[in-house]
């Protein structure tokens, strides 16, 4: 393994689904010599692409897991995380971000700039990952890959700029002209591996031209050098590829490549441009806290000999026991050595060090500072820290969103119980937006998630590897209570027959609070001694744990305590405990309880003859719609809609718009539901109830 | 026509608005709304009842680039929703995301200018009264206008009471369009509010209109003129008839809200 930093670049690929990343993937893999064969996401072979490894990501076409692996091009070494594209994933998506230097973010030269595309640029300007774009699928009918970066400035906001102009589009598609060297670039052979450097054709020449003095107006914003060589005519490659780099790095400007990686063409320059325009992991500023300095932050250097910080951004469960994917910020992980788990303090031993070709891996000695790996034999979660002894540093905690929808599941029989049990265990533990619990009134296994698919995919998966045949229920949505108003509580709890007595009296109010819960002790002379006032807090937060209504949490509420009695003898953590969730549910009944669901954002794109119709069917779903965005052919209705009327959308729409239209949905905030939908799903608990009982 | 119109009031009005009982649950809103209806943008424009304009009507607030003019158009849009009238912003040069940002950041600071808590609620009771279109500048025409309009009404979805549009380029050829669309607004029953943007080298005051507009300032019945000086935006009325308050509402510079120097 060669330890030059400045020749190592860690890059993500990012892209709307069927964008065709993964194929991309596989066309680098193949011309940087770590394949010897193109399988497609889609083909015929029924080999699939070497990136999708799980067989569910094979039969669906899309990309679920985010296999890590390396290559080498032009004596750099490129760690590549190939991400999934729907939206339900998207903590796989923020997380390979978060150990990112650089991404490559993906378009279809057809679609251009879609919702999701949307939804994955955040996500990059979250993690301020620069980029530099690729407008696939140029053989396609339709193809206008000029149209696509005018999209990046209008909707992304980016300044995007043509690196090059396809010679000829859509079934006519040849090759590209680089405006860096001003040469046709045309690419030869089966698999499109002989890379021919030719004149640029003289009906493109004007073009070309034209193109190449945006790129310089574009790029000598970022050198004055080039501003002045500009002025005077004498632009060289390289101070305009050191201006391009600079604007690149700083996220100001994004460089746009071109070609279609299914028909082998635009791939080579993508890789040279990856090598060139992306940053190095010393140009990364990372940042830990450090737990030591009251969470402190701490700026990491990428320096092999200072002492390790590295992330664990993802776990697999494999034929050899866990694998953990492992991204080293500052100093060198060597096998051997004794690496500190910080959230837990476990210190270990680290077995085997591997660098990981998607299912294929290679056994190395050590990881330095900026340069991805895998171990084997690490007990942890996703998104912890690993630090040498010594140092008590954490990397910034990631953005998890809570789940927003439940499945209720149930084995088929005793061996798909036990495999069902194994299956969730390694599934919460790589994944955090993946939850599960059991519900003890109806003894279920509740799995929750970020949408439906999301589920789905676990649940062929549990049958896929592990052998778990489980029966779903019906998709339950998150909901929450809280109060709608002020009011007061005073609750005695008392047992004084036979045996050791309770007694507690807690006293105060509540009211509806912003965040989610806050406790406030106002008890003056001791009416509640001191020893018991964290028995009352824990009491109100055991009650909230499940409301009254429909015994869902209850969030957003303030507790206040002003008053309250023990008895010398019979008061105790138990009697204050139970004290409070009495008073809790006194209160909670007269403060006007509602519930909240959660609304996602949804983003409708359709054909625009279609749009009265999506707005209608929106509508009809209890959607507000915020606006609709007209594109001449196509249009984009941005509404909220609450999640539990998204079930079958997807049919929905597909039938309303002859499959032409598509949606993307994400969580935004939780919302009280109307009065009359609120008393259906009060009777619906209800039914439950008696039924369970 | 009428019968939409009566429709549409029907649909939009909520519990509370049709008489005068104000709910128990609804009295702190309704006080926050009071409140803020109170600091109208338009209190320099002296009217007869509450709405300047009428259905057909147009009013423009001008300026160059960059002074103020989409902030002033949001704020008025804002007192309009909080009087529980819908507004259809129309924007041709901002995507959708954009335009909800201007409203949520005009919102945000005048909640913050006037300390007022509890917005959550009070923002989530005025957003079914807004809808939001974009279209490609070039793409735009009042027949494609009209055709979305009808999207949303035949539907019910929506019943614009108010029209804001904001990036139209104004020339001596936005005659005919103009007429068309006075004609589809006195139709639908909406008055409509523009941005209009004047030359850098136009000086605007009292008396002289830029001359984008004067060819087509028959067509308006209200004109707004916004100009920078030192310290704040002077809000000047150049056409309209002018309020006792004229002279004493200005924009800040660094929220653009409107302010009153009294």
């Amino acid at each position: 393994m060669k330890k030059d930093p400045k020749k190592v670049r860690n890059i993500g690929i990012s892209a709307h689904i069927d964008a065709g990343k993964t194929t991309l993937t596989e066309r680098i893999l193949y011309y940087t010599n770590r394949i010897h064969a193109i399988h497609d996401v889609k083909g015929k072979d029924g080999v699939g692409a070497t990136m999708d490894f799980m067989e569910l990501e094979k039969e669906r076409g899309i990309t679920i897991t985010s296999a890590a692996t390396y290559c080498e091009w032009n004596d750099h070494e490129i760690n590549i995380i190939d991400t999934p594209g729907h939206v339900d994933f998207t903590i796989e998506v923020e997380r390979a971000l978060r150990v990112l230097d650089g991404g490559i973010l993906v378009l279809c030269s057809v679609g251009g700039v879609q919702s999701q595309s949307i939804t994955v640029d955040r996500q990059m300007a979250r993690y301020n990952v620069p980029c530099i774009a690729f407008v696939n699928k140029c053989d396609r009918s339709g193809a206008n890959p000029m149209k696509v970066v005018e999209q990046l400035r209008e909707k992304l906001k980016h300044n995007a700029v043509a690196m090059q102009i396809p010679i000829g589009l859509e079934n006519d598609f040849q090759g590209v002209v680089d405006l860096l060297k001003m040469k046709a670039i045309y690419f030869e052979g089966k698999q499109g591996e002989k890379v021919r450097i030719d004149e640029i054709p003289e009906e493109l020449r004007e073009e070309a031209e034209a193109k190449r003095e945006e790129l310089i107006d574009a790029a000598s914003m970022f050198s004055d050098e080039l501003m002045e060589a500009a002025l005077e005519g004498e632009v060289t490659e390289e101070l305009l590829i050191d201006a391009i780099r600079t604007g690149t790095l700083k996220r100001e400007l994004t460089p746009v490549f071109m070609g279609s990686a299914y028909k082998n063409k635009g791939v080579q320059p993508l890789l040279d441009a990856i090598t060139r325009y992306l940053p190095h992991p010393g140009e990364v500023e990372n940042v830990a806290l450090d737990l030591e300095k009251d969470e402190e932050k701490v700026v990491l250097e990428s320096d092999p000999e200072k002492p390790l910080v590295s992330l664990a951004f993802k776990l697999e469960e494999g034929r050899y026991g866990q694998l953990t994917y492992i991204r080293v910020y500052q100093g060198t992980l060597r096998k051997g050595d004794f690496i500190v788990n910080s959230r837990t303090g476990k210190k270990v031993k680290v077995g085997r060090v591997v660098r990981m070709h998607a299912n294929q891996m290679e056994d190395i000695e050590e990881i330095p500072a900026g340069y991805i790996g895998a171990l084997f034999g690490i007990d942890c979660a996703s998104g912890d820290t690993f630090t040498s002894p010594g140092i008590r540093y954490s990397m910034t905690s990631m953005h998890v969103p809570e789940p927003v929808i439940s499945l209720a599941i149930v084995p088929e029989d005793n061996k798909s119980q036990q495999n069902m049990s194994k299956a969730l265990s390694r599934f919460s533990k790589e994944d955090p937006t993946f939850r599960v619990k059991v519900d003890h009134e109806t003894g279920d296994t509740i799995i929750s998630g970020m949408g439906e698919l999301h589920l789905e995919v676990y649940i062929e998966r549990m049958r896929r590897e592990y052998n778990a045949i489980v029966h779903t229920g019906a998709p339950q949505v998150a909901y929450r209570e809280t109060i709608t108003q002020k009011a007061d509580f005073n609750y005695t709890h008392k047992k004084q027959t036979g045996g050791a007595g309770q007694y507690g009296r807690v006293a105060g109010y509540m009211e509806p609070f912003d965040g989610e819960f806050e406790f406030v002790n106002k008890i003056v002379g001791g009416a509640i001694p001191s020893e018991f006032i964290s028995s009352v807090e824990k009491g109100f937060r055991s009650a909230m744990e499940k409301g009254q209504l429909l015994g869902f949490p209850v969030t957003g509420i303030r507790v206040v305590i002003n008053d309250g009695q023990a008895h010398s003898v019979d008061s105790s953590d138990t009697a204050f405990q139970a004290a409070a969730r009495g008073a809790f549910k006194e209160g909670f009944q007269k403060a006007k309880p509602a519930i909240l669901e959660p609304i996602m954002k949804v983003a409708v794109e359709t054909p625009s003859e279609f749009q009265g119709a999506v707005m209608g069917s929106l509508n009809q779903r209890r959607g507000m719609i915020l606006g609709a965005q007209d594109e001449g052919d196509t249009c984009v209705i941005e509404a909220e809609v609450p999640l539990s009327e998204m079930f079958g959308y997807s049919t929905d729409l597909r039938s309303l718009t002859q499959g032409k239209a598509q949606f993307t949905m994400e969580f935004s905030c939780y919302r009280q539901v109307p009065q009359n939908i609120s008393e259906e799903l009060i009777k619906k608990a209800q039914e439950k109830k008696k039924k369970a009982a | 026509m009428e019968k939409r119109r009566e429709l549409a009031r029907s649909l939009q009005n909520g519990p509370g608005s049709s008489n005068n009982i104000i709910y128990l649950r609804e009295r702190s809103i309704t006080m926050l709304k009071r409140e803020l209806i109170l600091r109208n943008p338009l209190s320099i424009v002296k009217t007869e009842d509450k709405e300047p304009l009428k259905e057909g009507q147009f009013g423009a607030v001008l300026a160059k680039a960059g002074v103020g003019k989409t902030a002033f158009l949001v704020q008025l849009a804002l007192s309009n929703l909080l009087r529980d009238r819908n507004v259809l912003h129309v924007s041709l040069t901002q995507p959708v995301r954009k335009v909800c940002l201007w409203y949520e950041e005009v919102f945000h600071n005048i909640s913050q200018e006037y300390q007022i808590k509890n917005t959550t609620e009070l923002w989530e009771t005025i957003l079914p009264h807004r809808f939001i279109m974009t279209f490609n500048k070039n793409d735009f025409s009042i027949d494609r206008f009209e055709e979305r309009v009808n999207d949303l009404t035949e539907q019910g979805i929506f019943f614009p009471q108010l029209v804001i549009i904001d990036g139209l380029d104004f020339d001596e050829g936005s005659r005919e369009s103009l007429t068309e669309l006075k004609i589809l607004a006195r139709e639908m029953g909406f008055p409509v509010w523009f941005a209009i943007t004047v030359g850098p080298d136009e000086v605007l005051k009292k008396g002289t209109l830029p001359s984008n507009v004067e060819p087509i300032s028959d067509l308006f019945d209200i004109l707004i003129g916004l100009k920078a000086s030192k310290k704040e935006i002077n809000i000047l009325l150049l056409k309209g008839e002018p309020s006792k308050d004229e002279e004493n509402v200005y924009l800040d510079p660094s929220t653009l809200l409107i302010k009153d120097r009294k």
